[in-house]
């Protein structure tokens, strides 16, 4: 059984994924010591030749996968940009992964321990987690508990384990099926946004798996996600020590400081992100 | 700003600070008292604890446990599986402790984020 990490990296014109992928990729190495596949829709091979080695393997993303949106990025409280982002289908991941077992990643997520290599040693052919714990003091943020007020439960996308077997492949389809009838599935899920999210789209697809009911067709991935939203500020990466400032409920432009180490996180903010890693 | 309420809002910022950060420590503890165990996920508490040691206790050498996914697990050598569990229990405690120890001796928001 082959194992590996896939990520995908589409830049944006301002955000550089591919710098945030290989820097992922590096601490992949580091804590899991699994290899590296980039999905991506940029020429690597011209463009950045010189991280070539950090991915064991390199795809470029197929047109039809490139769903282009636009999206308000913060970078902390007080300021803003609206950029294009490219949120194609993590449905691809099946088609496209050379591995059996395998691991989808945000290139945001920073690993800060080995955790995930249990989901290789786990029963469950298909993990993600449905929740996860900010990095603030005020930890209500229904946006990720449910996908609306009245539907059904929250699921990250941002990663997941899943094994190449014939369920999964009709779980993948299903997602695909999902993002080419968004607009029938928005209404049926009563969520406002018409903008695709993969997170709600796996979130409806485990749903639909489930018997329209809540199940056990997804396990919950081993260890706590932990994540800071786009309005905090990620100051300092050093080894398994994370330091940001987490924005302040009600009080625009206070933040609280926080110090985590040894957890993995998902840092929304990727203007400061990429700021932290300029500075490794 | 009149300096009794600057001083007071000094306090109160570190106020929320430490709390979120005791907070985090014991997250990251919960998340270190997860065993693994043939496929299986054991968050070790007190109560799994005596139970596997009553089991011992009671001559028994293997048994099934009921896992953190509701997911029944084969435990083949319950020795074996007691030793791993009390191991995962006390060096997470130890590692809490030690953070727990160091935070509560720093005493500004500057000295939490030197940590």
């Amino acid at each position: 059984m082959t194992k590996g990490v896939v990520l995908f990296a589409s830049n944006n014109g301002v955000t550089n994924y591919i710098k945030q992928a290989k820097f992922c990729a590096d601490r992949i190495k580091q804590y899991l010591n699994l290899p590296v596949t980039l999905i991506t829709n940029q020429d690597i091979e011209k463009k950045y030749d010189y991280w070539m080695n950090r991915f064991d393997k390199v795809i470029r993303m197929p047109k039809l996968m490139q769903n282009q949106n636009q999206k308000r990025y913060f970078d902390g409280d007080l300021s803003n940009k609206i950029l294009l982002f490219n949120n194609g289908s993590r449905a691809w991941a099946y088609k496209l992964s050379p591995y059996d077992e395998t691991i989808v990643m945000d290139t945001d997520y920073i690993l800060s321990n080995d955790s995930f290599l249990q989901c290789f040693e786990g029963a469950s052919d298909f993990s993600i987690y449905n929740n996860a714990t900010h990095i603030g003091i005020h930890d209500g943020t229904t946006e990720f508990q449910r996908i609306s007020d009245t539907s059904i439960d929250f699921y990250w996308a941002t990663i997941f384990f899943f094994r190449r077997t014939p369920l999964n492949k009709i779980f993948f389809d299903l997602i695909k099926h999902i993002e080419e009838n968004y607009m029938h599935y928005r209404n049926v899920y009563q969520f406002s946004t018409p903008l695709f999210r993969n997170d709600f789209a796996f979130s409806i697809a485990i749903h639909i798996m489930n018997g329209y009911q809540t199940g056990e067709f997804a396990n919950k991935m081993p260890g706590k996600k932990y994540y800071s939203i786009d309005k905090d500020i990620c100051l300092e990466i050093n080894n398994g020590n994370i330091k940001l400032l987490t924005q302040k409920e009600n009080r625009l432009g206070e933040y609280t400081a926080v110090n985590i180490s040894d957890c993995n996180l998902h840092i929304m903010n990727k203007f400061s992100l990429e700021r932290c890693i300029d500075n490794q | 700003m009149d300096t009794r309420l600057e001083k007071a809002l000094d306090i109160s910022n570190y106020m929320v600070t430490l709390n979120n950060q005791k907070r985090l420590l014991k997250e990251k503890y919960k998340e270190n008292l997860v065993h693994y165990y043939n496929g299986g996920q054991f968050t070790v508490k007190q109560e799994l604890i005596s139970f596997c040691q009553s089991l011992s206790a009671l001559s028994q050498t293997e048994t099934i446990l009921i896992d953190d996914n509701d997911i029944p697990v084969e435990i083949e050598n319950l020795t074996d599986f007691l030793t791993n569990i009390i191991d995962t229990y006390v060096q997470a405690s130890n590692a809490f402790l030690v953070d727990y120890n160091k935070l509560k001796t720093n005493r500004s928001v500057e000295s939490i984020m030197d940590i």
